[in-house]
């Protein structure tokens, strides 16, 4: 279980970023002034904590100069869209900042992404008779490797780690091909056809009319 | 061209005109003198010399025994004594020391007058030579002979051999005919003393002007150092650096520009000073505007988003996400309208005119009875009988959001004490709660824009931050002032001081 520690003064935002988090069930803890967030993190075992820059009692820059030392990693959220802001967070140690406001998808992938590379995710994922191991980057099927390019791989990999969850093509553009890629949505559409052949996924990871793809989960009947 | 250049030259050349005349009218001054001088010598000498003449003509008359001489008699004379005979018609020696030795040694020549024919002359060579010599001749020959009787005309020739001689002439009769006799006496001293002068004065004149120019230049600078100085403290200021101040040093001039300058750096520093606080707030409300707009905005993207990607969604989660949509939304709008009264207050013309105050004051409270009835608070209200020159709406407006203010810091059941009465001239408006009540350091900030001492309950009662700040547009438009006074626990007194000027 992965535990998020939300420092946010606006109960709304703390409330829609916790609900956000337990769809891909991490669970979240909110505080709501710098004060008991800075106490907060250097108290509680926390694999990621999400900071807002403006706070009552102790802005989010100095929060972050007091909890540097746990080593947690922190996504910066801002209002600013100011550069210099930015800048300032992610020198003070930040992996990454996201702008208000922000897209549940555009969220949980930057979390993903930190909590990756801080090697906080896990390192199989099963889905019924499917496991991939993402250390070793194979995908087995009933424990037969199947055969897939590394970006059909990075496409079921994101449906499986955000399963019940409508991606739409364009997160899952920018998520698995990256942001810069200025590639179609038919792209996506091709590779999500080539993962349903190769896994037999065909009445698992359905089509949404307008929005995108869902993988259902297993345990849903 | 640069003023210390302008000035030094300027000054240098009149002091070397100046020098320069003064020298040569000293120098023409000293030379006529000295002429003059030589002038009445050589008259002298030749005063003597025409004595000599007419004397010897006499003498020689008497030892030839002669009644008159004859013409080629009276040359003959003159030739003697002209050439430097040695001897006198007795055969002795003319001794170069008597008169007649000395006449004998002097250039001269004799005309007669009568047919303008040469007598008689000697050493006179270098003046033939000169054709003004010859010309001065025949003017005087042909001159009136009883003028030149009773004066002696001078005048001065420069021979082609470097001397000046001065010719002195008169009509001198001998034996009843009347002679021209010209001497010449030589002046080269004066005019070589008058050329070795001027030598003299040029070589002072162009050793003093390097002097001169030396000072001059050193003085120039000197005095003109503090414009250089001025000059970069200007460029430094125009540049920016407004904080700037100059020394005052130097002349009265330059000290009371430096002064001027300062006191014009002054208010240009207050100027930028008070542009850049504008700028400031200004910048500080859009960020502050942004922050408020972006926070409602994040909830309800975020459970928007929810609410369409999630596949299952229960009836609570439901609820709360939509509820806090619209909760959320609410506070846009809340804020979007504040936003435009606070803009539209500025923009549109107030229209002034006589209201009554305790009548305003009546009809606001009418407006906040549901609020005051739901919360259980009083409204006491005491008023002077006083009329303003306000915008009845506006007025209500800011009367309005001040109680509500005083509501919502008070407890259910406490009194908001309301208290409008002239004092010192202005009419002041005084509202006084007995709630929660702020510390020092917010009163001080709660006048700006998007200033809230408790987000989070502010926010929950639909605050947007700007209440006291429309107040305070309301209050300028009227020539009005707001001050607060607080104390956390026990309460908060707003004061509206009205200035007299807009009592009746």
């Amino acid at each position: 279980m992965i535990n998020i520690l939300i420092i946010e003064d606006d109960v709304n935002i703390a409330k829609m970023i916790k609900a956000t988090l337990s769809i891909v069930n991490y669970s979240g803890f909110c505080c709501y002034d710098g004060k008991s967030g800075a106490e907060e993190a250097l108290k509680g075992s926390y694999d990621l904590i999400l900071l807002d820059v403006m706070l009552p009692e102790m802005n989010g820059f100095e929060v972050m100069e007091q909890i540097r030392s746990c080593g947690t990693p922190v996504i910066f959220l801002t209002a600013m869209q100011d550069v210099a802001d930015k800048v300032k967070g992610l020198r003070l140690g930040a992996e990454d900042y996201i702008v208000k406001p922000f897209e549940a998808l555009e969220l949980l992938a930057r979390v993903d992404v930190v909590l990756r590379r801080s090697n906080k995710t896990q390192d199989t994922i099963d889905y019924g008779d499917i496991s991939v191991d993402m250390g070793r980057h194979i995908i087995t099927q009933k424990g037969e490797p199947v055969q897939l390019t590394p970006k059909e791989f990075d496409v079921i990999v994101y449906f499986l780690q955000h399963q019940d969850i409508a991606v739409s093509r364009e997160r899952l553009l920018s998520s698995v091909w990256g942001y810069e890629f200025g590639g179609e949505s038919r792209t996506v559409d091709i590779h999500v056809q080539q993962v349903r052949r190769k896994l037999g996924l065909r009445d698992k990871l359905i089509t949404i009319p307008k929005l995108g793809y869902r993988l259902e989960s297993q345990d849903t009947v | 061209m640069k003023l210390w250049q302008k000035i030094f030259l300027s000054s240098l050349f009149l002091i070397i005109a100046a020098v320069n005349i003064i020298s040569i009218t000293l120098l023409s001054n000293n030379h006529k003198l000295l002429i003059e001088r030589e002038k009445e010598h050589a008259i002298s000498e030749y005063e003597y010399f025409t004595l000599t003449l007419s004397n010897t003509v006499i003498y020689e008359r008497m030892t030839s025994n002669k009644l008159m001489l004859s013409d080629t008699e009276i040359a003959a004379v003159m030739d003697r004594i002209l050439k430097r005979g040695s001897e006198n018609a007795m055969g002795s020696t003319v001794n170069a020391y008597t008169p007649a030795g000395r006449a004998a040694g002097t250039e001269a020549a004799v005309y007669n007058l009568a047919n303008k024919q040469l007598i008689s002359s000697s050493g006179m060579s270098g003046l033939y030579e000169l054709d003004d010599f010859n010309s001065y001749i025949s003017y005087l020959l042909g001159l009136d002979a009883g003028y030149q009787r009773e004066n002696f005309l001078t005048h001065t020739f420069t021979c082609d051999d470097g001397r000046h001689l001065m010719a002195v002439s008169s009509v001198i009769s001998f034996e009843g005919k009347d002679c021209l006799v010209i001497a010449a006496a030589d002046v080269t001293d004066i005019y070589a003393l008058r050329d070795r002068q001027t030598r003299f004065v040029r070589h002072v004149s162009i050793i003093s002007a390097a002097l001169i120019s030396f000072l001059l230049l050193a003085t120039t600078i000197i005095l003109l150092r503090p414009l250089s100085r001025l000059n970069t403290y200007t460029k430094a200021i125009a540049e920016g650096n407004y904080k700037l101040r100059i020394r005052k040093k130097g002349s009265q001039e330059f000290r009371e520009l430096a002064g001027n300058m300062n006191i014009m750096a002054e208010s240009v520093q207050q100027n930028a000073a008070r542009l850049e606080k504008v700028a400031e707030d200004r910048q500080i409300f859009i960020a502050n505007l942004a922050h408020e707009m972006k926070t409602p905005l994040t909830s309800i993207l975020g459970f928007a988003d929810l609410l369409r990607i999630k596949k299952t969604v229960s009836d609570r989660e439901r609820a709360e996400y939509a509820g806090t949509i619209v909760e959320e939304t609410k506070r846009l709008r809340s804020l979007s309208g504040k936003l435009m009264e606070l803009i539209s207050i500025g923009c549109t013309e107030t229209e002034k005119k006589p209201v009554s105050l305790p009548e305003m004051i009546r009809e606001t409270e009418t407006a906040l009875s549901p609020i005051l009835t739901k919360t259980s608070v009083s409204l006491n209200c005491m008023s002077e009988d006083i009329t303003i020159s306000a915008d009845e709406e506006l007025f209500k407006s800011l009367l309005y959001n001040i109680i509500e203010n005083a509501v919502k810091a008070s407890g259910n059941g406490q009194q908001i004490d309301l208290v409008a009465a002239m004092y010192g001239g202005n009419a002041v408006i005084s509202v006084t709660d007995h709630g929660i009540g702020m510390s020092e350091e917010d009163a001080e900030k709660v006048f700006a824009p998007f200033y809230m001492v408790d987000k989070s309950r502010s926010r929950k009662a639909g605050g947007a931050g700007l209440g006291l700040a429309l107040c305070v547009r309301i209050a300028e438009l009227h020539n009005a002032k707001l001050s607060i006074d607080s104390k956390l626990g026990e309460g908060t007194t707003v004061y509206i001081t009205i200035n007299g000027e807009e009592c009746l």
